[in-house]
């Protein structure tokens, strides 16, 4: 009987606590995070892939009272995966619907535009997804923080095993804007610094659909080995054009990250050569079985079954963000973004291999690097990648970036406190 | 010209390709001097019924239809290219009775209905079988490789490149042979005068859209598997198209064949050897034909031009 009596004590409390937090946080207005993601446009799968990332660590937040006692709500427009629109959406977010933080960015020229008005503002930005080396180097800022591994963490995890493995002649084909120019410089200057070299540079406008005179001049070249730098839909133009000619496999390919979102649902057949990418749904690891049973849970209705990295970004960044204001115990910008700075994060409670932390000087997540090939061990349509490798973050540091970002003083970063 | 002749061949079944894209936008603006902005949707949507058709991962779950997944793929391949056409056809009878309210008018308002009509087919598109990358599976005798010499070519563009022509071939044919293709062709040059002859010109400019929008549902079926299908695909088509249209002279069924080879060619050519300015390279040749004559390579003087 006593027991009853006590177990009926500590729900009572449960009970009122829970009211009490509620009303706490009923009282308070809603803390609301602009989402600055991509609905059309070359990068509209990733854009809505990273959302429901946001919005499942936003709901995980909610159902435990908010953050500071304030529920969190959300409003998004569409970024088109135009920098033009990506600047003209930050500014009506932060000035009109006065947003507390932006989230959301898969184009690096969008995340950039997006960044140079949030630090007008002093607004905290994330960017989740954008992965060219520019946006932690010389495009970096006080308020943005970044948290897609780039072109040079995944290019130092492939370039070395790939020179040691088929050759020094490498021939690139890149994209034309920013984070393909930046991620192909980089892995040139890996090239060139493990003693190969890059008969072939060739750029391929963003928007490109055909690939068969690229690939006739492939032909022509025969390199030991193809570095490409192609993304979103072009990528996917790409590859089905290189699975159709049967040249994934007499070529040796490294291709930048693959983004789930941009090779769910297609035949393994189409994926080729060895990519990266930061984590993978089946990665065995503790707490991985769990995070994909929450998400499946929380979104039964999807198409995608399972997440990617794209998703696993945008639920991170948004959870440390608001981790972060919860430590701050302020939604200071500046006591915030002094929180971010010292971010480290355990690998079991990240679900990787390695530690990852912060980078002060650069704002980029450091984290664990995979290579994966198509994995065509199985049957299951989910399980496209074969994990190869897994990298620490010290072994694949971008230190370019390092020396390119200056990041703006907290002096002449506006203090914003929503 | 070793080297070359790779690009040559290339270029010319790109072109090829190119021209059946913008084969059922020129019968439409020729006829109906309505710049149809959906003819991109139409052939996403075209690829999409075809996928559906195809039934390759599709639809299998159907108890009652169980016997026509068991049928062979080249089947079920063949059904899609004459099946998809006929329903994107009818969407486009569909489309063009909403038109007629804007016959007589300004053209601004045919464009700005097939531009809405384009955006509600796309999100239909999108709502239906969601925004993630589709695949469109051909018949294993139509894909894959083949090496002659040093280099690999792809059957399935040779394929493509062999379909648009005789595409191409038939309606022409259509067009020079037949009753209707007279009466397309008189509605083309003077629609007042087809009417005054007693032709049901309603019933024609139908018939004209329903056509063109088959033709579009057509190079969508051909195409996706080259350039993947996802419902903005549309997008990749429409510019294009009108570009080869104006190139070719508006209305113009062999300004839209040669248009459409000339863009072909020259995507294929910078695309080798200034690939940077592959995309840019049709728009410069759009300038300079235009420039040179202002109403395309075979353009006669139409309504759009008062």
């Amino acid at each position: 009987m006593q027991r009853y009596k006590r177990a009926a004590l500590i729900g009572a409390t449960a009970v009122c606590a829970l009211i009490a937090g509620k009303a706490q946080s009923q009282d308070k207005p809603p803390l609301v995070i602009g989402l600055t993601s991509d609905a059309s446009g070359q990068y509209a799968n990733s854009g809505a892939e990273e959302r429901r990332g946001v919005e499942m660590a936003i709901a995980e937040f909610n159902a435990k009272g908010g953050v500071l006692g304030r529920d969190i709500s959300t409003i998004h427009i569409d970024t088109e995966t135009t920098p033009a629109t990506g600047s003209r959406v930050a500014e009506r977010m932060i000035a009109r619907d006065k947003v507390a933080f932006l989230i959301g960015g898969v184009s690096s020229g969008v995340a950039n535009a997006i960044s140079q008005v949030a630090q007008k503002y002093g607004v905290i930005y994330l960017n989740t997804n954008s992965s060219s080396p520019s946006e932690a180097g010389e495009n970096c800022h006080r308020v943005k923080f970044v948290w897609d591994g780039n072109g040079v963490n995944f290019s130092q995890a492939a370039v070395k095993s790939a020179m040691e493995a088929y050759g020094p002649k490498w021939m690139q084909i890149t994209n034309d804007y920013v984070w393909g120019h930046d991620t192909s410089a980089a892995t040139k200057k890996l090239i060139e610094g493990y003693g190969g070299n890059v008969i072939e540079d060739i750029l391929v406008p963003q928007g490109t659909r055909d690939f068969s005179s690229v690939l006739i001049k492939v032909q022509q070249i025969n390199p030991s080995v193809i570095a490409a730098a192609v993304g979103g839909d072009d990528l996917k133009a790409l590859r089905a054009q290189v699975s159709d000619l049967k040249m994934g496999s007499k070529y040796a390919w490294i291709n930048n990250q693959q983004d789930w979102a941009d090779v769910y649902g297609l035949p393994k057949e189409s994926l080729f050569g060895v990519f990266g990418t930061t984590w993978y749904y089946k990665l065995d690891l503790p707490g991985v079985a769990d995070f994909v049973k929450r998400y499946q849970e929380m979104y039964p209705d999807t198409s995608m079954k399972v997440p990617g990295n794209v998703f696993f970004n945008g639920y991170w960044a948004t959870r440390s963000l608001l981790e972060a204001v919860e430590k701050a115990g302020t939604t200071n910008s500046h006591a915030v973004i002094k929180e971010l700075e010292q971010l480290r994060i355990p690998a079991e409670t990240r679900m990787q291999h390695h530690d990852a932390f912060m980078n002060p000087d650069t704002h980029q997540m450091q984290q664990t690097i995979y290579l994966a090939t198509a994995n065509l061990d199985n049957d299951d349509p989910d399980d496209l990648f074969k994990i190869v490798s897994s990298a620490a973050p010290d072994t694949v540091m971008d230190k370019g970036s390092v020396e390119a970002c200056k990041l703006e003083s907290f002096e002449d970063t506006p203090v914003y406190e929503p | 010209m070793d080297f070359l002749l790779p690009h040559i061949l290339n270029g010319l079944a790109l072109g090829l390709l190119f021209a059946l894209i913008a084969l059922g936008f020129t019968l439409i603006v020729g006829v109906m001097e309505v710049i149809n902005l959906a003819h991109g949707s139409l052939f996403a949507f075209g690829a999409y019924v075809a996928m559906v058709i195809i039934a390759e991962g599709h639809g299998e779950g159907i108890s009652a239809l169980s016997w026509y997944y068991e049928l062979p793929l080249w089947t079920r391949y063949l059904s899609a290219l004459v099946i998809a056409p006929i329903v994107v056809a009818l969407l486009g009878f569909g489309l063009e009775f909403c038109l007629r309210r804007t016959y007589g008018k300004k053209k601004e308002y045919g464009l700005l209905l097939t531009f809405g009509a384009a955006l509600v087919i796309e999100e239909s598109i999108r709502l239906v079988w969601g925004s993630a990358e589709q695949t469109l599976t051909v018949p294993s005798a139509i894909s894959g490789a083949f090496i002659a010499g040093d280099m690999i070519y792809s059957i399935y563009r040779i394929y493509a490149a062999l379909f648009a022509a005789a595409a191409i071939g038939l309606v022409w044919l259509f067009l020079e042979k037949t009753p209707y293709g007279a009466m397309v062709k008189a509605g083309a040059h003077d629609g007042e005068m087809v009417r005054a002859l007693g032709i049901n010109l309603s019933r024609l400019q139908l018939l004209i859209f329903g056509l063109g929008s088959a033709l579009a549902a057509l190079a969508g079926i051909i195409l996706t598997p080259i350039w993947g299908l996802r419902p903005h695909v549309g997008v990749d088509v429409v510019i294009p198209a009108f570009l080869i249209v104006v190139l070719g002279g508006i209305g113009s069924f062999w300004g839209a064949v040669i248009g459409g080879l000339l863009v072909g060619m020259t995507v294929a050519m910078t695309g080798a050897f200034a690939s940077d300015w592959s995309i840019m390279s049709m728009y410069l040749l759009l300038i300079v034909v235009l420039t040179l004559r202002a109403r395309g390579l075979f353009g006669k003087k139409t309504a759009l031009e008062s």
